[in-house]
């Protein structure tokens, strides 16, 4: 196990991490250039656009540091390198510890255990690397022909689209909240806190007209949720 | 639906007019750019695994990959497909090429994107919409991507420093995005917050194979929605 460690984190992969690393970042500039050049002509101001990136930037802390929290498993089995390009790119901490135990399977050892060598790093690292593919490769293939599909529906009904959409993000949060909750007494909490505070303060928010507490509003659910369902925990 | 005035539509088509070239110039950009990022990065993935094999000579052999490789399609594999599809109609064209890109699709970009769109008023959907969402997308993908190199590259050393308390109060971070979230959309339309919560209960309790109920919850709210929209019409008119 030490020396599959000391090889997941030698030179070399730490170079295939930084070139990935490097990607999403050109990746995430780029976007943020084109559609920053779009927005005056679709009637966004300037101070929306940095509106809508400074409102980004707030609701991507919690969700982030929730990523670090459980990437440390990860780090403990597959080294930092590795961490970095599988979390750093499409897949998640459950996600890719499943993958690197079906590996591991694949070539007869538990992870984890005294068996577990270079070979079935390998083969773990086969499994991930190619396996997050599948994603990258029908994205890459096919978001170009989903577009096509959305431009006749929104052709046809422009209003149409908007309803999709709403619809579709409450079926997945609906789903995914339901999910959490069933788990237990706290997670409901958190889930029917950052609902109801979400809810008032961008009530209040849009009453009173404050811009940044609007832009704020996620991050300020999140805190009160986790507070609150942290101190059931405690009780 | 209401029925659009004669006046309405004319404004609709010259706003269309005067937008499209540009947000054709977004979407081409987009794809280019998109599908580049990706293949840059579907190329890159192979290089690990071929270096572990026939550089450093570990390789297991084609058996072993082969049934791990398996093992992982019979895992996950159907949501290579279903994922894109399903969050297409709230990632818009950009915003999926960002979000499948950099991960943590649920837990980050959706609600990054959401918050974005809501802080300029934009409706779910619209060309606004696209451009704030995919903003919010890329920046969150930054973020993250900057925590996440700061947590490996100190050895977890930053993590130490959260008090244990906040760790323990991050383990119901999942709950609170996505009950945040659904509190935002449910604001809007409450109706229909409520609608996709029972069917989203439902599926959730319902004998179906776990990994596509998300698909199908996502299918269903959008069907009823659709109908309930489609009967409110019949009675306004």
């Amino acid at each position: 196990m030490e020396e599959v460690l000391r090889f997941a984190n030698s030179a070399p992969v730490w170079i295939f991490a930084s070139i990935v690393v490097a990607i999403v970042i050109f990746q995430a500039l780029i976007f943020i250039r084109i559609a920053s050049r779009t927005a005056p002509n679709i009637g966004m101001t300037k101070e929306e656009t940095k509106r809508a990136l400074r409102t980004g930037f707030i609701s991507s802390l919690g969700p982030s540091f929730g990523i670090a929290v459980v990437i440390i498993s990860l780090i403990a089995v597959l080294g930092g390198p590795f961490t970095l390009m599988r979390i750093g790119i499409i897949g998640s901490a459950a996600t890719e510890l499943t993958a690197a135990g079906i590996g591991a399977n694949a070539y007869g050892v538990e992870l984890n255990s005294p068996d577990f060598g270079l070979a079935a790093f390998t083969t773990v690292v086969w499994t991930m690397c190619l396996g997050g593919t599948g994603w990258l490769i029908f994205t890459a293939l096919a978001t170009k022909s989903l577009g096509k599909v959305e431009k006749k529906i929104v052709s046809k009904n422009a209003k149409m689209m908007t309803i999709v959409s709403t619809a579709a993000m409450l079926g997945a949060f609906a789903y995914l909240a339901s999910q959490q909750m069933v788990k237990g007494y706290s997670e409901t909490v958190a889930a029917i806190a950052a609902g109801v505070s979400m809810m008032l303060i961008l009530t209040f928010a849009k009453k009173r007209e404050i811009r940044w507490l609007q832009e704020w509003a996620l991050g300020i659910s999140l805190v009160i949720a986790l507070t609150i369902s942290y101190l059931t925990t405690l009780i | 639906m209401t029925v659009p005035t004669k006046a309405g539509v004319t404004e609709a088509n010259i706003e269309i007019k005067q937008t499209t070239m540009s947000m054709q110039g977004f979407h081409a950009k987009s794809d280019f750019w998109g599908q580049t990022t990706l293949w840059m990065l579907i190329v890159m993935s192979f290089v690990p695994p071929i270096y572990f094999s026939f550089i450093l000579g570990y390789h297991p052999g084609w058996g072993a990959i082969a049934g791990g490789l398996i093992g992982y399609a019979a895992f996950i594999g159907i949501m290579w497909f279903l994922e894109p599809i399903t969050y297409y109609p709230v990632l818009g064209k950009s915003g999926t090429y960002i979000a499948f890109l950099t991960g943590n699709i649920a837990n980050m970009c959706l609600p990054c994107s959401a918050a974005a769109q809501e802080s300029i008023g934009a409706e779910p959907g619209t060309k606004k919409a696209e451009v704030a969402g995919t903003l919010g997308i890329a920046v969150a993908s930054l973020t993250n991507i900057v925590i996440i190199i700061a947590v490996v590259l100190s050895g977890s050393y930053i993590l130490t420093i959260i008090p244990q308390s906040v760790q323990n109060a991050l383990q119901f971070i999942l709950p609170a995005i996505y009950g945040g979230v659904l509190g935002q959309f449910a604001l809007k339309k409450p109706l229909y917050g409520l609608v996709a919560f029972v069917i989203g209960m439902a599926v959730l309790f319902a004998p179906i194979f776990s990994l596509i109920k998300i698909v199908l919850c996502v299918a269903i709210t959008i069907a009823v929605v659709l109908f309930i929209e489609k009967s409110k019409g019949g009675a306004s008119d």
